[in-house]
């Protein structure tokens, strides 16, 4: 039998497809972790049940939920704006440790009230982050070093500097767990509302900023600019060179608010091991929200709900924790193939006459 | 129809989302015959050709070709079938051989189980030409010692002057051609497909093709000859088949049509050949450039030394064959790429090695030769595409803020103004979603609407159809009465001389001829372009009105 497969590229895409690819996606995936949760012998329904609907309706959940956003948002809009210049920066994580470090030193050794004391190590903790993304930036602007390995390498000597402060100068509170001493009150951030802290609001404002800065001013269509073309930007007379720096700088600096955001709002002090990997998934959720700050937010929460969930699930019914991170996986790999069939129409035809596999649309006849 | 008929395509019908690129096309092609395939960029050409050659699939109509019914899923049963495709940019590996690469891809099998081996394999002949063990072979082993003397005997054959054991970047760009045509007679085609070849090629490179294809003609091969060049249509062509919005509009004996004609089948309107002229005052120098040399991207020196003046209103064209230095020279007077040595003075200000921004602050446009490359960035759209250079101006927002509003007007503008179709909404349509020729409208239009002192345009109406190439000469005419100083680098000696009120030629780097389109003698320019005159001297200085260098060799 003859089966010719054709992809053509949507002329439109419809408003239902646009808006219900992510939901039947997740419905997608959790139907095919549903098997390995049958094997495990737990009713998926009420395991989902609880990852979702419990996260979803408890004040618990929805407080642990918007906890968790915050550095996840932020770290997410780190890796989201040098996408936007057409620059891979892996290396959220290393900078959101440096930041969360510089934050704490401040925090632990300036005594000052809160109103000032909050905001200084947010600046410090920028300022570091700034740093630390700002080499790997530098190096490729300058001497086209390719910023994937460099930010993601940059990360572990952050992770060595962490292990070593907090073993070493930084190390206190009893014990000899690598953990700093607790913050004082001045240098916690406050909270909004039971259990959630101001951090949050740092993350939204910061959505807003990046938001109207690729939106709304010069410098957004000079970074949409360099990420599309940046030898004709280069004619056109923009600086790559600046692009580059500033995406990664500003990005950054946004990882490291992330980080103190949550040592300082969320932990109380500095421990060791203190976040699952928050600047790795900025990655999926940067790429999930390329399109514009406001879906780096919406791709945030919807991933702080799949940690929160996933503990819930894992408490409740004994379920292996790499379970857990498997349906987030499947979650994510369902998303990103739903975006193909989002802009493609496949078709499967049975014994047609003279047929081939047509890929491209109809390029430039020339 | 005639007994002597080779190819047969009936009712081709291929349609894309939104676009039917063939509608009901028919086309027949005879044996031993050189078939013209004329159309606009956009006419459906290469969608009818991709579908001969086994590319995209129909989705009605048939093709017959030396009397069967062909059922084409790929090149490779387009190539059994026996026809070949040369396509526009090469498909050569720069590091193998000429032989290696006319094998590749139909890969030998390893000497020893050759069956024209002879004496050279172990193997006897029985054991080799067992079918299993051939099969075997052909697809497990490797043959590395290529069948050189064969290929150099097909070469010979056609009298194409090539030695197939040179690596292939030793080659120029003619050889390479020559050895793209190889590659299909070594799979033993009758019917070759030809997508626009000269687009590469120098005048002089295109008349040896020629002759050659007349030669594989002789043989009795037939030839479809894709090209939106109406003068190489006279040159070459037998017979010519003009399609326009996927339609076929005819078929003609070349011999019984005028050139007007054919250009109104193409365009569907009359066509201008003349470009009026006027006169312009010249004015005040806008350009002036000294001493400038600049190296290629490889480092090597591509610019030695060049004088250039430019002055308002004036068209200075610069005639060349490709790689003597005009993409530098190009790049150089736009100001991205950093001269190595000299000066360049723009309306009075030395902006010598300044950045592009501060080239196009004073009032210097480009048009490059590479569009998609350097012209725009293909996935953005066509307001940012239109405002790419403009979109810091003060017309467009407060300080650091940008009225997007605006933008979309002043798109919209250039759109209108310059007659740029195939935008359906300037924030919607990309630029890469534009023909080629819409697309160097677009770019036109940005260049131009911003009034510039200098315009740099190299190429700007290559691979570019007839009506657009029209309305671009015409354009940029129109601009110099601006008082905008124009460079204009093309390939294309007739629009050099319609265009240029002075005409350099430029040559390794350097100038080595100066004329003006009155006085100049067409084949002496041909062979300054080639480095053919080698005596100095023989440039005649008096005729500049302007300075130029004479370098002497080095």
């Amino acid at each position: 039998m003859n089966v010719a497969i054709d992809v053509n590229a949507r002329e439109d895409v419809p408003a239902w497809l646009a808006y219900g690819t992510p939901v039947f996606t997740v419905l997608a995936a959790l139907a095919v972790s549903a098997v390995a949760l049958q094997l495990l012998d737990v009713n998926p329904l009420a395991a989902y049940a609880t990852m979702f609907v419990e996260t979803l309706t408890t004040e618990f959940g929805l407080t642990e939920t918007l906890v968790k956003a915050v550095p996840l948002i932020l770290t997410g809009l780190a890796v989201y704006l040098p996408l936007k210049a057409g620059l891979f920066n892996i290396g959220a994580e290393g900078q959101l440790i440096a930041g969360a470090l510089a934050g704490t030193w401040v925090g632990l050794n300036v005594s000052l009230p809160g109103l000032a004391l909050v905001p200084l190590m947010f600046a410090a903790a920028a300022v570091a982050g700034a740093v630390w993304a700002g080499i790997p930036a530098w190096l490729r602007a300058k001497w086209d070093v390719n910023e994937i390995i460099t930010s993601l390498l940059l990360t572990f000597v952050a992770l060595e500097i962490q292990s070593y402060l907090l073993r070493g100068p930084m190390q206190g509170g009893t014990g000899n767990f690598p953990q700093s001493a607790r913050f004082s009150d001045a240098a916690t951030i406050p909270e909004l509302a039971s259990g959630v802290h101001a951090g949050l609001l740092v993350a939204v404002a910061m959505v807003v900023v990046t938001y109207v800065m690729m939106n709304k001013t010069r410098l957004g269509f000079e970074i949409t600019f360099v990420g599309s073309n940046h030898e004709a930007a280069q004619q056109a007379g923009m600086s790559r060179f600046k692009v580059y720096l500033l995406v990664f700088v500003v990005g950054g600096a946004f990882a490291a608010m992330g980080g103190i955001s949550e040592i300082a709002g969320a932990q109380g002090r500095y421990r060791a091991a203190f976040e699952p990997g928050y600047g790795f998934t900025a990655i999926p959720i940067a790429l999930l929200g390329r399109n514009s700050a406001i879906k780096v937010l919406l791709a945030g929460l919807f991933f702080a709900v799949l940690f929160v969930g996933g503990s819930s699930m894992e408490v409740a019914f004994g379920v292996p924790a790499a379970l857990v991170e498997i349906i987030q996986a499947l979650v994510i790999l369902f998303l990103i193939t739903a975006e193909f069939f989002k802009n493609y129409r496949v078709s499967l035809d049975f014994d047609r006459g003279p047929s081939g596999a047509a890929v491209e649309p109809q390029g430039g006849d020339d | 129809m005639s007994e002597n008929t080779t190819l047969r395509m009936e009712g081709i019908l291929k349609e894309f989302p939104g676009v039917v690129a063939n509608d009901h096309v028919d086309l027949s092609v005879e044996r031993g015959e050189i078939h013209g395939l004329l159309g606009e960029n956009g006419a459906g050409k290469s969608t009818l050709m991709k579908i001969l050659y086994g590319l995209y699939s129909q989705d009605a109509g048939d093709v017959y070709f030396q009397g069967e019914r062909l059922d084409l899923d790929s090149p490779q049963d387009a190539i059994d079938a026996g026809i070949g495709m040369v396509h526009q940019h090469f498909m050569l590996i720069p590091r193998l051989t000429v032989a290696e690469n006319v094998v590749l891809g139909e890969r030998e099998p390893a000497t020893v189980f050759r069956d024209d081996a002879g004496e050279e394999s172990w193997l006897p002949a029985s054991i080799r030409n067992n079918g299993l063990v051939q099969s075997l072979a052909g697809t497990f082993s490797l043959g590395l010692d290529v069948p050189e003397q064969r290929i150099q005997e097909l070469a010979d054959r056609y009298g194409f002057d090539i030695d197939v054991s040179a690596k292939i970047w030793e080659l120029d760009v003619g050889q390479q051609q020559r050895v793209e045509i190889l590659k299909a007679l070594y799979r033993d085609v009758d019917l070759l497909i030809l997508d626009e070849p000269t687009a590469v090629l120098t005048p002089t490179e295109a008349e040896r093709l020629f002759e050659s294809l007349e030669r594989l003609t002789d043989e009795g091969l037939s030839i479809i000859f894709i090209t939106h060049k109406l003068k190489e249509v006279d040159a070459v062509v037998d017979r010519v088949t003009v399609l326009r919005e996927g339609k076929n509009v005819g078929t003609a004996e070349v011999s019984s049509v005028t050139r007007a004609d054919l250009a109104e089948m193409m365009v569907g309107r009359e066509v201008l050949f003349e470009i009026d002229r006027e006169a312009v005052d010249l004015g005040e120098p806008v350009l002036r450039a000294s001493g400038v040399s600049a190296e290629d991207d490889r480092g090597i020196e591509a610019l030695s030394g060049v004088d250039l003046t430019v002055r308002q209103g004036e068209v200075v064209g610069i005639a060349g064959v490709s790689g003597n230095g005009q993409k530098e020279l190009a790049e150089v007077m736009a100001g991205i790429r950093d001269p190595t040595a000299g000066e360049l003075v723009v309306s009075g200000t030395d902006i010598t090695g300044a950045k592009p921004k501060r080239f196009v602050e004073n009032g210097v446009s480009f048009v490059p030769e590479d569009r998609l490359r350097y012209g725009c960035a293909k996935d953005l759209s066509v307001m940012h595409n239109a405002t790419m250079k403009d979109f810091d101006g003060a017309a467009f927002g407060d300080r650091g803020f940008l009225d997007y509003g605006k933008l979309e007007d002043y798109a919209e503008t250039l759109v209108d103004e310059f007659d740029v179709r195939g935008v359906r909404d300037v924030t919607e349509t990309d630029a890469g979603d534009l023909s080629g020729g819409n697309l160097q409208k677009l770019i036109l239009a940005r260049e131009i609407y911003r009034n510039p002192d200098l315009l740099v345009a190299n190429q700007p109406t290559r691979g570019v159809d007839v009506g657009a190439i029209e309305f671009i000469r015409e354009t940029l005419l129109e601009q110099r009465k601006e008082g905008t100083g124009i460079i204009l680098l093309s390939e294309d000696l007739d629009e050099i001389f319609d265009l240029s009120d002075r005409i350099l030629v430029v040559y390794e780097g350097e100038f080595v001829h100066e004329t003006t389109p009155a006085e100049a003698d067409r084949e002496r320019i041909g062979l300054e372009m080639t480095g053919g005159s080698g005596d100095e001297s023989a440039s005649d200085p008096t005729a500049s009105p302007a300075e130029v260098t004479q370098e002497s060799e080095s």
